[in-house]
């Protein structure tokens, strides 16, 4: 009830006249924070580059999960795709252009997210979250057996990334990368905002709520989610891309039922469906991550688990999720 | 203004004069998590050495930074060591108990004149991907191969392969079938079977089907090595004869509590023993016991942190505390030394520790505990791994 209350408030201020200004200052504030981190943590770029790359993937999911309402714990299939399709681009087919080894990765990850999305579609509810974790695994072993392609469990390495445009090369300090990294990610933004609220988008929305009404309406309920499933798989394979050519070695992890529940848990902690709640889950449980975990490396643990226990206690909507109710609490009192 | 001028000037000086005195180490490995046990052998390790050498080396302190990676995860490892490298200022890198992990940070290296020094990460290849990459543990074929010898040694003709299907299991399968093939053994059957299995039956069933004079078989430490084990001699396999043979990495010192009499007389084949028999050896262990705690979680990954921190003291020496790269990489080229597990060196051409590989045998104590008896050397192996690549 909470989320669709939530839903209607920003589908009201959605109609409003002013969503190309609206989006203009989401843009704004992306890159007003991207800029923020870049001065402030010079020395930390490989940590932003990392949160940038698994904010694609929790906006990847938000897209389903959040705007189509499947539930899915195998999202990390299509990241792992896409990290791995940009991978043996550039290893075994020698194309190290950074822009063609992302194209190459969203298409990877675009595929990723048919067959997947093909799968899923079958079930609904309960089996098919079981299906969703079945299907990552049966990608992470596909990437461990096929070890010629893949490195297997010791990881695919030598991935080594052209200059950007021939002249900023991806070195130790990850300037470029972290650039590179926050340019896909506010044009990925930007296009993501239009399509959640392009008729596509609304149509998805519809199904979340009610896909028997919308298929009654004479809409096709599987062909719309498929599509969307392929959308947001290019969307998972870019951030996928980006993390092999930032870090420049892919890992099984990438392709492992961890990465996909943590995408999930970021996903509510900032809120689901609406694209500012994956940004904000992201940059909050990574950042909050890589703090304790440096202060104690031993027991960190615990305290990300109490956070994330505060935050389903008190913010059941997720931080922005909460955080703009409130406001629209106020806004109405006024 | 001039007071706060001239305060902030000598705050600076106090600063720089402080960090140039300090050399900082990053060590990263797993402290959190299923693995967590090993990585406390990493740090028992370390304040070991740091408890019996002092923890200075020549003017220069030295401090020891800490950061959790608690499964393989190339990109996080290498998140942490640009980190660790741009904004803490380590000189040196060293830990990492994963191999994909270890991979990852290579690249970095030359960039960040920092060398690497590997305290477990155990497949081949990782010494070849930069120059300034030292390994003080061991791999899966310098502890696999002798075993192929030792099979031979005894008569047994016709061996079967068991192991878990990832990279260590593989490095180690194919060492042993190699070894044992050139010496005139014959493999009857090369079983893989997922990490995740837990129901060995139909494993033994086939085993005892093959013919095999012989099992040699390779899982990671921990519950899976239990249930094998265990279903070795339910199975009646050890009742028929059936020799089981397994590089060390079975019968960790931290598991055999747990394994208890199913283990008894198993053959082992390792780098290292807590039960070795040496001076060194024994001020390490008590070291060590004290650092980490529960005297029974002490395994052998702490051997390797403990000759990695006497790789990178050594480093610091040579350096004078600068930050050099190749000089401090060059300086432990061919350097030998009498460690815990028995005298070791550094081979000039890998960067790869030659050492001792001891045939043991699961013997039990007077106090009725377990334990690695050695019983047999293999002197001064290098990596046939890498050799095998070529």
């Amino acid at each position: 009830m909470a989320i669709q209350r939530a839903i209607a408030a920003e589908g009201k201020v959605d109609a409003g006249p002013n969503w190309l200004l609206r989006d203009l200052m989401g843009l704004a504030a992306v890159l007003a924070v991207a800029g923020i981190g870049y001065l402030l943590f010079p020395n930390n770029l490989a940590l932003l580059t990392r949160i940038t790359a698994i904010a694609l993937l929790v906006l990847s999911l938000d897209l389903v999960t959040g705007y189509c309402g499947i539930a899915t714990l195998g999202h990390a299939a299509l990241f792992g795709s896409g990290a791995y399709a940009a991978g043996i681009a550039a290893v075994h087919f020698d194309i190290t252009d950074p822009f063609a080894m992302a194209a190459v990765g969203a298409v990877g990850g675009a595929a990723a997210g048919l067959l997947a999305g093909a799968i899923m579609l079958r079930g609904r509810g309960l089996a098919q979250l079981v299906l969703s974790i079945a299907i990552v695994y049966l990608f992470h072993e596909t990437a461990n057996k096929a070890s010629n392609w893949t490195g297997g469990s010791d990881g695919l390495a030598g991935i080594s990334p052209d200059p950007v445009f021939g002249i900023f090369g991806f070195d130790l300090w990850g300037r470029t990368a972290y650039v590179f990294g926050i340019a896909i990610l506010a044009v990925v933004f930007v296009l993501l905002r239009l399509l959640v609220r392009s008729p596509f988008g609304m149509l998805c929305r519809g199904i979340r709520e009610d896909p028997v009404r919308v298929s009654a309406m004479g809409a096709s309920v599987n062909g719309t989610l498929l599509r969307m499933y392929a959308i947001s798989g290019a969307v998972a394979g870019l951030g996928g891309a980006l993390n092999a050519i930032s870090t420049q070695v892919v890992g099984l992890d990438s392709l492992s039922f961890t990465t996909s529940a943590e995408a999930l848990v970021m996903l509510v902690v900032g809120g689901t469906g609406s694209l500012f709640g994956a940004l904000v889950g992201t940059l909050t449980f990574m950042w909050f991550e890589d703090f304790v975990s440096a202060i104690n490396p031993f027991h960190w643990l615990t305290i990300i688990g109490a956070l994330l226990i505060a935050v389903v206690l008190f913010a059941p909507n997720g931080l922005y999720g909460t955080a703009t109710q409130l406001l629209h609490r106020v806004w109405n009192k006024r | 203004m001039k007071k706060i001028l001239l305060s902030a000037v000598a705050a600076v000086a106090l600063c720089s004069s402080a960090f140039a005195d300090t050399v900082k180490v990053g060590v990263v490995g797993p402290f959190s998590g299923p693995f967590a046990i090993q990585g406390k052998n990493f740090k028992a390790g370390i304040d070991a050495y740091m408890a019996l050498n002092g923890s200075k080396v020549g003017d220069d302190d030295i401090e020891i930074i800490y950061r959790d990676l608690p499964q393989a995860d190339p990109a996080q490892s290498k998140a942490l060591a640009q980190e660790l490298v741009v904004k803490e200022g380590v000189q040196y890198l060293a830990g990492f108990y994963f191999t994909p992990d270890a991979m990852a940070v290579t690249p970095l290296l030359e960039q960040a004149n920092v060398p690497l020094v590997i305290m477990n990460a155990a497949t081949s290849a990782i010494v070849t991907k930069s120059p300034y990459v030292v390994r003080t543990s061991f791999t899966l074929w310098q502890t696999s191969a002798p075993m192929a010898k030792v099979a031979k040694e005894r008569g047994v003709k016709k061996v079967i392969t068991v192991v878990s299907d990832y990279g260590p299991g593989v490095d180690s399968e194919a060492a042993f079938t190699t070894t044992f093939k050139a010496e005139g053994g014959e493999i009857v059957d090369s079983i893989r079977m997922p990490l995740s299995t837990n129901d060995f039956s139909p494993i033994m069933q086939r085993v005892k089907d093959s013919g095999a004079d012989a099992v040699f078989a390779f899982l990671p430490s921990g519950p899976t090595t239990l249930g094998f084990v265990k279903s070795y001699n339910d199975n009646g396999l050890k009742g028929a004869g059936i020799q089981l043979l397994a590089p060390g990495d079975l019968t960790q010192e931290s598991d055999l509590p747990a394994l208890g009499d199913s283990a008894l007389g198993m053959l082992t084949t390792f780098h290292y023993a807590i039960s070795h028999d040496s001076p060194e050896n024994k001020t390490f262990v008590e070291a060590a016991r004290k650092a980490i705690g529960n005297p029974a979680e002490l395994s052998f990954p702490s051997v390797g942190a403990y000759d990695g921190m006497h790789v990178i003291y050594k480093m610091i020496e040579a350096t004078g505390g600068e930050q050099n790269a190749q000089k401090a990489v060059d300086a432990v080229k061919g350097m030998a030394w009498e460690s815990p597990r028995g005298p070791v060196s550094i081979d000039g051409e890998t960067r790869h520790i030659t050492q001792n590989i001891y045939l043991r045998e699961v013997a039990k104590a007077d106090d009725g505990t377990y334990y690695n008896k050695e019983i047999a050397t293999f002197e001064k192996q290098g990596d046939p791994g890498l050799a095998a690549a070529k």
